[in-house]
């Protein structure tokens, strides 16, 4: 009777033992060198970034002929769970387990978080995933360069497309009252207010706990505006763009969405079609973006890539290109030798590291998500419909909020 | 009935090994993972004074790790307030918030007591979300550096690692110090029956009030301790998934004890963190909850609790 | 609206963490329902609680009754487990992301009432849900069946030794409660994206109506449940920012003025 009281109490202790692996190895001159690809494997982002975006990585290091410097390149995979703090010791970890660079951070709290360890310990981070402009603007540091786009040219650019022309004047906007949200209000109505047009009203819902948008687009439709702009993202987008359909204002009103990345309409054909977005690159938009978006879906079971996967393999072959030039991974060197950098590849046209704030720039894409019966191949979701210039896209240098440290 | 501290000799061993893991912890694990690991260790312990020693089972205590942890990195990162003084701010915070919650929650008793505890902390947990000028709303807030303390740069994982073992070693031995005082006695005799001890003519509200202005405020502490050795606060520390989570890391190491909850903080930390880089990925839940629906059917006196329950069979439920 | 339907879990009087996982499997019965056999929207609503109020029924026959005789606080811990691990093997076999589930035919055109149109389902479904509660209010309060159970749930020991199989009702009772729970997730489907996280949206609103509300009278709960969706409403409009909060602060000053509810009249007066 004791014994088998205790039993269960002892097999926990043994687990207990067992969960202490042995202290990690210390990071060192020689040997492999290890890019960290911080993602989401299994979460809400993993569709966009996770598996496909470590794929990506890899497939910049076997293009650049896997070595560096006479010693191997090495991809890390780590899941930050859409976790901060869980985010910020694995990237110490990874850190002082000898990675030189950190890529990837899709969520914006995470990016954040790695941002801060990258200054901490002095080694770089490049963040694709993530959308929050504070990364390049109060939070920006030496050591973080933000790649692939951010909430405001999300908004400068969806927002002055739609505003410049004669139906897009006056907009409703149902937002989540929370940073990504907020934000994004304040840099829509920047960029509509440039062109003319009008935030006529904005409804800030609670986050979290809104799933039924009714009240909501029932006010936007009866308000007479001319466009209806879902400044959120994930599932409010696809719970809020639903119920717009069921509400018939898609019929009265276009709708432009705050973010939205190619893997969100793979799910959700439908609910999306008829909306208009910006993203980084689209993987149809001419014959070099195809052409590795064809290499990428051999590797991934015909999956098409999305702008944050491609972002991946350009800043890890750009990282790389770096650290063969400057002839080492010494993080103070990188960032002096990239800074104001001009470069162009399959992923980014007119790219710069911008020296002033780690933003770095590249043409955006205003797309329109296609109708069912206009999509000519799977996942060929979107059409183009304007090219913003890297300098109109992202937030002009003279409003900058960055407080250089470097 | 708080015999199985140091009262027996197994107790006294127990303690013992303890203290040696954890001084070993930060070569045995990453340091700062370590640091997390006694960061909880003593939010458990403190949320065991609540419900091991006063049996009110408080499902909102992330409201003090998480608030304390707020307001010490907003001071420290938003308006530059020196760093023993963030802390000690952030500390006081807790402890008022604690207050209030208390004289709220403990007008009532059992299940109800565990709502309004998570109802309130939910309430600071929509503050948070909505004051993103503070708290950067989900973005959390970030600290650049850990500051000093008395001169010292808390830098160093391994010092502040330290520095955190001893804060938390204080931490409880005060807790100690208090369960065994007659203070404790009428808490634990309130505990196995509140109609006796109103009959003794204690006033049982006061002494809830003051186990749970103590609780939450050990709370805080540690809350600042695990913000500012991550560097970082957010709205997972404010969750009701972390106030869950500290439930289950005590009764897991067994409440009434004081130490269980330590290691129960330790095995599940350590456990999460290796399951995380499984093939289960972020589904860690899956694990900590069979884990933890097991401890609750079979071994309700948790991994430490069962280790001391040798002689005294305690019909304890 | 959702806290038409959150209203239906806060009436039975097991205070049950894993109801908002259940609220969630039901949905999901419902879309694999869909994609693997094309089960319509009106056989899901009666299926998919049944098939998961089997799997309640499991639960409760398993391990929940293991921790009745024990402090109920393990019951409620129990569930906290339960929903962990739902929801964390519900991620495991469909994503985190979420799939759609179409608005049932016949339901989906909209209604002209008066000052805007109205999606005719949203009006099925707030209809449905007042039924359901109607009908479930008439069973506890009105039947012999409903008096058994509501003795059964408050004095055990005396209705046992009244010849009655306790057992059997608390049973039943929790899988009818389950039932609910996924009944209400079914006809949230069409209307939110299927995700294995849509249950803990409501579970802590339903907390708040169950602590103001009070126990012991299920109209009390429904009105309750009723008032605060209305006023969670009108929030949204007069002051969004702080309308998440709203029932919160309802709870604290209920609670500062009448510790037992609303509607909780003292254990006696019934």
């Amino acid at each position: 009777m004791r014994f088998s009281r205790s039993l269960p109490a002892v097999l926990a202790l043994a687990l207990l033992a067992s969960s202490f692996p042995a202290p990690p190895a210390r990071g060192a001159d020689s040997g492999p060198i290890k890019i960290a690809v911080i993602t989401d494997m299994s979460g809400v982002y993993a569709a966009l970034a996770g598996p496909g975006a470590i794929e990506a990585t890899k497939m910049a290091v076997e293009d650049f002929g896997g070595k560096v410097l006479g010693r191997p390149i090495e991809v890390l995979t780590i899941d930050h769970r859409n976790n901060g703090p869980d985010a910020a010791i694995k990237a110490r970890e990874a850190y002082d387990g000898g990675a030189d660079l950190a890529l990837d951070m899709t969520n914006s709290a995470v990016a954040l978080a790695v941002a801060a360890v990258a200054k901490e310990k002095k080694k770089l981070a490049i963040v694709t995933g993530g959308a929050s402009s504070a990364l390049t603007g109060a939070n920006c540091n030496r050591y973080t360069y933000h790649y692939a786009y951010d909430t405001y040219a999300l908004a400068a650019s969806t927002g002055a497309n739609v505003a410049a022309q004669s139906n897009g004047k006056t907009w409703y906007a149902i937002v989540p009252n929370y940073a990504f949200g907020t934000a994004m209000l304040a840099d829509f109505t920047a960029a509509i207010e440039r062109k003319g047009g009008k935030m006529q009203k904005a409804d800030l819902y609670p986050f979290g706990s809104t799933t039924d948008f009714s009240s909501y687009l029932l006010s936007a439709k009866n308000s007479g505006a001319q466009v209806l702009g879902l400044f959120n993202a994930g599932l409010d987008t696809t719970n809020s763009m639903k119920q717009a359909k069921q509400f018939g204002v898609d019929k009265v009103m276009k709708i432009a969405v705050g973010l939205l990345f190619l893997t969100d309409v793979d799910a959700l054909p439908d609910v999306y079609a008829g909306s208009r977005i910006t993203t980084s690159w689209y993987w149809n938009y001419n014959s070099e973006s195809r052409k590795w978006a064809d290499k990428y879906a051999k590797r991934m079971h015909g999956l098409r890539p999305s702008d944050i996967q491609a972002a991946d393999y350009s800043a890890a072959t750009q990282w790389l290109d770096a650290v063969k030039a400057v002839g080492t991974t010494d993080a103070d060197k990188i960032q002096q030798y990239l800074d104001n950098r001009q470069f162009n590849d399959f992923y980014a046209k007119g790219g710069e590291w911008r020296g002033r704030d780690h933003r770095v720039i590249h043409e955006m894409y205003v797309v329109d998500v296609l109708p069912k019966e206009q999509v000519k191949e799977p996942h060929a979701w979107f059409k183009v419909v304007q090219v913003i210039p890297p300098g109109r896209a992202f937030r002009p240098e003279s409003a900058s909020t960055c407080k250089k440290d470097w | 009935m708080t015999a199985a501290l140091f009262g027996t000799r197994r107790g006294a061993i127990v303690a013992a090994v303890l203290l040696l893991i954890a001084l070993a912890l930060p070569k045995l694990v990453y340091p700062v993972l370590a640091i997390d690991i006694i960061a909880y260790g003593l939010f458990a312990v403190a949320f065991d004074l609540l419900l091991g020693f006063t049996g009110l089972l408080s499902f909102g205590h992330a409201m003090f790790w998480g608030g304390a942890g707020y307001v010490a990195t907003i001071l420290i990162a938003k308006a530059n307030v020196p760093f023993p003084l963030a802390v000690i701010l952030a500390i006081a915070y807790a402890a008022v918030l604690a207050l209030i919650v208390g004289a709220i929650a403990i007008r009532r008793q059992g299940i109800y007591f565990a709502m309004i505890t998570l109802a309130l902390a939910q309430l600071q947990y929509f503050f948070a979300y909505q004051l993103g000028g503070w708290t950067g709303g989900e973005n959390g807030v970030q600290l650049s550096s850990r500051g000093t303390l008395f001169g010292i740069a808390l830098e160093n994982d391994i010092a502040f690692y330290y520095a955190v073992l001893a804060v938390a070693a204080l931490g409880t031995y005060l807790v100690v110090r208090v369960v065994r005082s007659p203070f404790g006695a009428v808490l634990g005799a309130m505990r196995e029956n509140e109609q006796r001890a109103i009959a003794l003519g204690f006033r049982v509200d006061r002494y809830k009030l003051i186990a749970f202005v103590m609780s939450g405020t050990l709370a805080g502490v540690a809350g600042v301790l695990f913000a500012v050795g991550n560097r970082l606060s957010g709205l997972d520390g404010v969750d009701w998934h972390t106030s869950g989570k500290v439930v289950m890391m005590s009764i897991l190491g067994g409440i009434g004890t004081v130490f269980g909850p330590i290691a129960g903080a330790g095995i599940f930390e350590s456990l999460d963190f290796f399951v995380s880089k499984t093939a289960i990925g972020d589904k860690t839940n899956i694990v900590m909850g069979t884990i933890f629906a097991l401890c609750v059917l079979l071994f309700r006196r948790g991994i430490i609790g069962e280790l001391l329950a040798d002689r005294t069979k305690r019909a304890k439920t | 609206m959702a806290l038409g339907l959150s209203v239906i879990f806060g009436m039975l009087r097991i205070v049950n963490f894993a109801h908002g996982a259940m609220f969630m499997l039901g949905a999901f019965v419902a879309y694999y329902g869909f994609q693997l056999v094309h089960m319509p929207f009106y056989a899901a609503i009666i299926v998919a609680p049944l098939i998961v109020a089997a799997f309640g029924l499991a639960i409760e026959v398993l391990f929940l009754r293991r921790l009745y005789r024990l402090d109920p606080l393990y019951g409620l811990l129990f569930t906290f487990a339960l929903v962990l691990i739902i929801e964390d093997s519900m991620r495991l076999v469909a994503g985190s992301v979420g799939s759609p589930y179409e608005t049932p035919a016949g339901l989906d055109f909209a209604v002209n009432i008066g000052f805007a149109l109205f999606p005719a389902y949203r009006l099925f479904a707030i209809g449905f849900a007042m039924v359901v509660c109607l009908v479930v209010w008439l069973i506890l309060e009105r039947t012999p069946l409903g008096a058994r159970i509501r003795a059964a749930t408050e004095a055990p020991v005396l209705v046992r030794a009244l010849g009655i199989d306790t057992q059997l009702l608390v049973s039943l009772t929790f899988a009818a409660g389950v039932a609910l729970a996924a009944l209400g997730g079914v006809l949230a489907a069409p209307i939110q994206n299927v995700e294995p996280t849509m249950g803990d949206k409501i579970i802590i609103n339903t907390f708040a109506i169950v602590v103001i509300g009070g126990l012991g009278s299920i109209g009390g709960s429904v009105i309750t449940g009723f008032a605060l969706g209305l006023l969670q409403t009108l929030g949204a409009v007069i002051f969004p920012a702080f309308n998440d909060t709203l029932i919160f602060m309802l709870m604290i000053i209920v609670l500062l003025i009448r510790p037992s509810g609303l509607f909780g009249a003292p254990a006696s007066a019934k």
